[in-house]
């Protein structure tokens, strides 16, 4: 077998004895994955929601807190008298 | 499972198959070997990007200013990235979905829109930074950006429009593959290698103390090193490759190599930025320090310094607005794919246009505010980290989607909330410093 015929797939129907066959994963056949369509959202203790409330009040806060320095090194808030 | 039902040996008698495409062999040994090389590819992409315009110069500046006192960063870093790409290995391949749809789903539509928002605006600001590093290296080059950007943004666009991911695949290995020419920098530069070693093993504070900039470097590098896009690219490369549940061995230890390769590359940037600080270069940027420090090298470094820039910003660019492209996809539902043709997936590929279009038309616009852009994009990303590390473990830790064999063991939960406080304290200290710029010692 040289080299270029390792690198260059075939079609393959039937395995020899004691041969492995190797498919890229975009020529396999699709396989099951796990379904989560019917889901919904994900299930949480009481403390975990809380502790995300307050990580959303972090990140509003830190993000109303950079645009206040961005806008503020860009000049916006200086005294246009001077 | 398809594949594994075709990989097995078939043991003393010939079976029969449906047709499918691929290449049997007869040793074990080779069987590993090919089924490898057909999973790899995400794993190394996206640490390797992630060795981006900004990363380079982060590095070749942390380099210039503290010698090679700050290499062991890097090697703490190398677990912490591999442990939080693993977690999105496993989660592209048992659900076959997007980060950003799993986050829309489980989470509902407050965190999906706020990650979705985020994200699009931190990749976008950081595309920006990748045209501006373009830009730079061309016009050191004496190649007008005017020609230059726009064609960088054409090739880019070119590259994805094969309706082939196997292609664009191969061609971003390739110029993943490109950035070892680092390591032949680094050697050119004729570092001291027990200084090197020796700065890499034992963690040490750089001569000075505890200053403003250091502490700035410091979160640059590890901002630079982990970044929010990263989780939303390979679990999005990952479903449109359609690894399988028998990939994952394989998939970790793409990962794992590109965990290594990409630290070791960016250990080069900074031994390279460490020779500007030997030769007594002043650092204003990388594309700057290279035509200083042709003097002492040669012709050879200075251009390959600019080159590498400009590969670096490339391969940022196309794995950011992939990111961007895949995520809004998938929670518009919009087909999403690089195995599709542009008539069959036109939201996803005109994202990628836009995304790559919009950045290099703002660089090319006359006193852009730049800095302040780069300032934006790591101080967002910065605060954008811990918490999307935080979904992706709550994600990590949930049997419904990942049942008892995918999800995350004691041991990595453990790991990964280690992980989580650290990064969680350094974006404190970053928000500290944006509010209160007299936090630390400025020298």
């Amino acid at each position: 077998m040289s080299v270029m015929d390792l690198w260059r797939p075939t079609m393959v129907t039937n395995i020899p004895e004691d041969h492995f066959v190797v498919v890229h994963p975009l020529d396999d056949r699709a396989e099951q994955k796990v379904d989560t369509s019917e889901l919904g959202l994900m299930p949480m203790t009481t403390s975990v929601r809380l502790s995300l409330m307050a990580l959303r009040c972090y990140l509003i806060l830190m993000m109303l807190l950079v645009l206040y320095h961005v806008m503020d090194l860009g000049g916006a808030f200086r005294n246009h008298a001077h | 499972m398809s594949n594994e039902v075709l990989s097995i040996s078939t043991a003393g008698a010939e079976a029969t198959l449906p047709p499918v495409r691929g290449r049997v062999v007869r040793k074990r040994w080779l069987y590993s070997v090919l089924t490898f090389l057909t999973v790899f590819g995400p794993g190394l992409i996206v640490m390797e990007a992630d060795n981006d315009a900004g990363a380079v110069s982060t590095y070749v500046q942390a380099g210039a200013q503290y010698g090679t006192r700050l290499l062991w960063i890097l090697l703490l870093l190398l677990p912490v990235t591999y442990f939080i790409q693993e977690m999105v290995v496993r989660l592209g391949i048992a659900t076959g979905k997007g980060h950003a749809a799993m986050n829309y789903q489980r989470f509902g539509r407050w965190w999906g829109l706020f990650s979705l928002v985020d994200l699009q605006l931190v990749n976008f600001l950081t595309l920006v930074t990748e045209f501006a590093a373009i830009s730079l290296a061309l016009s050191h080059m004496n190649i007008s950006p005017k020609v230059g950007v726009p064609l960088a943004a054409l090739a880019l666009v070119v590259m994805v429009l094969s309706g082939s991911y196997r292609r664009w695949e191969r061609v971003t290995v390739f110029l993943c593959v490109l950035d070892l020419a680092w390591v032949a920098i680094a050697f050119k530069v004729h570092p001291a290698f027990s200084e090197i070693v020796h700065s890499t093993i034992v963690p040490g504070i750089p001569q000075g103390g505890i200053t403003a900039s250091l502490m700035f470097l410091v979160i640059a590098i590890v901002g630079t090193t982990i970044a929010p896009w990263q989780l939303f690219f390979q679990q999005s490369c990952i479903a449109d490759k359609r690894l399988r549940f028998s990939d994952v061995k394989w998939a970790r230890l793409d990962t794992l190599l590109g965990a290594v390769f990409t630290i070791v590359v960016a250990g080069c940037m900074m031994i390279a930025g460490n020779a500007a600080k030997v030769h007594g270069i002043a650092f204003f940027d990388p594309a700057q320090m290279a035509n200083e420090l042709h003097i002492f090298s040669g012709e050879a470094v200075r251009s390959a310094i600019l080159l590498l820039m400009i590969n670096a910003a490339v391969l940022g660019t196309t794995a950011i607005s992939l990111s961007s492209a895949w995520a809004y996809g998938e929670v518009r539902g919009w087909p999403h794919s690089l195995e599709m043709p542009i008539r069959k997936a036109p939201g996803f590929y005109l994202t990628y246009l836009v995304c790559v279009g919009l950045a290099a038309a703002i660089v090319l616009i006359p006193g852009a505010p730049l800095q302040l852009i780069i300032l934006g994009v790591q101080v967002l990303a910065g605060i954008m980290l811990p918490s999307a590390i935080i979904f992706l473990q709550l994600l990590l830790n949930d049997k419904e989607v990942l049942g008892e064999k995918y999800v995350n063991k004691p041991w990595n939960n453990r790991v990964n909330w280690t992980i989580i406080v650290v990064l969680f304290i350094l974006s404190l200290i970053l928000a500290a410093q944006v509010a209160a710029p007299n936090l630390f010692p400025r020298s």
